[in-house]
């Protein structure tokens, strides 16, 4: 009998784990924070995986009430199972709640620099498909930017060229004081594979005025650096100001 | 331990796994597919006797069950229950990740540029999966290096060999019910169960029947698999945190450092292997191609994530054993690359 009603519980338990899972991705999609997870291409994959997981619960709940009623012997409650009995399903439940409960969070300059941001400028995903004109060079934003560079690395070419970029700060020990980089993550899938680029950004004061991941817009002119010995594009900011953290933090 | 990583190390543990619970289902479902509703004699029947044959035929099976690494597992699982040669099992494993339509696809759309390695990554790891999988056919009976449980639920021993009874109709099943009852010291589990009862009495029953055991048993797995999958995202996250990626990469770019680096990231990043490849192309630009080769061959076979799901099936000594022939083989044929490719 007590066996009986533990595997009822268990059966249970695993309901809950399956409605908690579909409830957190379908919340997490609602809400737009699945954009600081995973890549917008890959999100219909996840949609459907929390639908699916919250159909299964809601058919496994008819199924166990169906049961009670017929007095069926409960189904398959025992484990085939690497964690002890019971383990698997209240680890998932936890992870849900812990997942509903705490909100992820975007990664901040910290992530940047553990993650190599001074090598950024050569990492490139796509080769770029199309150039665009000089003339809308404000357009772009620090990926294009990057991938530009990536493609004909002459900082000169660009000199005098409009630059009007979003993105959040970094304090980077080894830059001129004058200096900070303006940057953002790019995203190939989800953010296990997140990496920065960014883009140096001359300032008329100390960059002790900006904080690290306040983000800005910065407007300028390009210009060529010597940072640390080598020739950098940079931008001579004109202006920087405060905005807002955007919705999807990521750069494609 | 900072706040910003404890808070990073969260967030790359959600993504990992709103990334990666998909797939796992996606598995499940196949599995429960092969499950309940293939028949398991014509199943075995089809496959080659020759291990060498069967792990090659086992390497392309991708092709029919597009899954990625989390997916695999279940599916590898399910076909050694049903009595699949393990050539053919351990074939499916390790290529199916990449020996697959979604795959190659995603491949060729990041490395247009450089189609010689959409061919390279296809091609070595076909090579290294049948390797590997003729090579575990050398120990006939698999089950001392397998899970109890998984090997409890295979069929017994006499299937595996060339079949001499495949001419005595049911006897087979017959067997594999008194070798569970055999071992009444150790409880009999529920997923034999419902194989054996699915595989034999639903012969004749409806199909609304066997969906609802074919639903039972996934949910099964789901669980079982979704906490294990819980507990390697979350070292894999950890350990991305605390190894940060400058050091990996750091290794080196020569054409030994760089290879090592590169499967060492494929290890810990642990991203799905229907998307490696454009996070691959990222260092196309500063690595050499071998290494990337040795990221997208090796990368699908073994990550952190997926090590406790590996563990579902397999002892861990026979994980190490995969770990260290597919690293050494994916190791030689990126250094061939380096060295004599162009």
């Amino acid at each position: 009998m007590t066996s009986r009603s533990s595997r009822a519980i268990a059966a249970w338990i695993d309901v809950l784990a399956l409605v908690l899972w579909g409830i957190l991705f379908l919340t997490y999609w609602a809400t737009g924070k699945l954009y600081l997870l995973i890549h917008p291409n890959y999100m219909w994959l996840t949609v459907a995986a929390g639908a699916a997981l919250i159909a299964l619960g809601v058919w496994r709940a008819i199924a166990l009430l169906q049961q009670a009623r017929n007095r069926m012997a409960a189904g398959n409650a025992s484990h085939l199972s690497l964690l002890p009995k019971g383990w698997s399903s209240s680890l998932l439940v936890l992870t849900a709640i812990l997942g509903l409960l705490i909100s992820p969070r975007p990664f901040a300059s910290q992530t940047a620099i553990q993650r190599g941001v001074s090598e950024a400028p050569t990492l490139t995903r796509v080769k770029p498909q199309a150039f665009r004109a000089s003339s809308n060079s404000a357009d772009k934003s620090i990926i294009d930017w990057v991938r530009t560079l990536t493609v004909y690395p002459e900082p000169d070419a660009y000199t005098g060229q409009a630059a009007k970029v979003q993105g959040f700060v970094i304090h980077q020990a080894d830059l001129p004081d004058n200096y900070l980089l303006i940057s953002r993550f790019v995203l190939t899938c989800c953010a296990a594979d997140a990496y920065p680029v960014s883009l140096p950004v001359q300032l008329t004061q100390s960059r002790a005025a900006y904080k690290p991941d306040t983000w800005m817009e910065v407007e300028g002119r390009m210009i060529t650096a010597n940072l640390n010995g080598k020739r950098q594009l940079a931008i001579a900011a004109k202006s920087l100001k405060p905005i807002a953290e955007p919705k999807n933090p990521y750069d494609y | 331990m900072e706040w910003y990583q404890l808070n990073s190390a969260f967030t790359l543990f959600l993504s990992l796994l709103v990334e990666a619970v998909p797939f796992l289902m996606l598995g499940v479902l196949f599995s429960g597919l092969l499950q309940f509703f293939v028949d398991e004699r014509r199943l075995v029947q089809l496959m080659p006797r020759n291990p060498f044959w069967g792990a090659l035929a086992g390497s392309c099976l991708g092709f029919l069950f597009p899954v990625c690494e989390c997916g695999n597992v279940p599916v590898a699982r399910r076909l050694l229950m049903q009595g699949v040669p393990s050539s053919v099992a351990i074939g499916f494993l390790l290529a199916a990740p990449t020996i697959n339509p979604i795959v190659f696809w995603a491949t060729w759309t990041a490395f247009r540029d450089q189609p010689e390695l959409v061919f390279l990554r296809i091609g070595c790891s076909l090579t290294i999966a049948t390797l590997i999988g003729w090579i575990f056919s050398i120990q006939r009976d698999l089950r001392p290096l397998l899970q109890p449980n998984v090997a409890r639920a295979m069929p017994g021993r006499s299937r595996d060999r060339a079949g001499e009874l495949e001419g005595a109709e049911g006897p087979a099943l017959l067997q594999s019910g008194t070798y569970f009852l055999g071992q009444s010291a150790q409880p009999v589990d529920a997923a034999q169960l419902s194989a054996v009862a699915a595989l034999n009495p639903t012969a004749g029953k409806p199909a609304m029947y066997k969906l609802t055991l074919m639903l039972e048993s996934m949910v099964q797995e789901l669980r079982e698999l979704g906490g294990v999958l819980v507990l390697g995202s979350a070292i894999a996250a950890v350990i991305q945190v605390f190894a940060p990626r400058d050091v990996i990469l750091a290794l080196g770019q020569g054409p030994i450092t760089s290879i090592l680096a590169m499967m060492l990231l494929a290890a810990v990043v642990s991203i799905c292997s229907t998307v490696d490849a454009f996070f691959a192309l990222s260092f196309s630009s500063v690595f050499t191609t071998g290494s990337i080769l040795s990221f997208l061959v090796y990368g699908p076979m073994i990550d952190l994530k997926g090590v406790g799901l590996m563990l579902s099936i397999f002892k861990p000594r026979a994980v190490f054993y995969l770990f260290a022939l597919a690293g050494q083989l994916t190791f030689l044929f990126a250094l061939l690359v380096n060295l004599y490719g162009t």
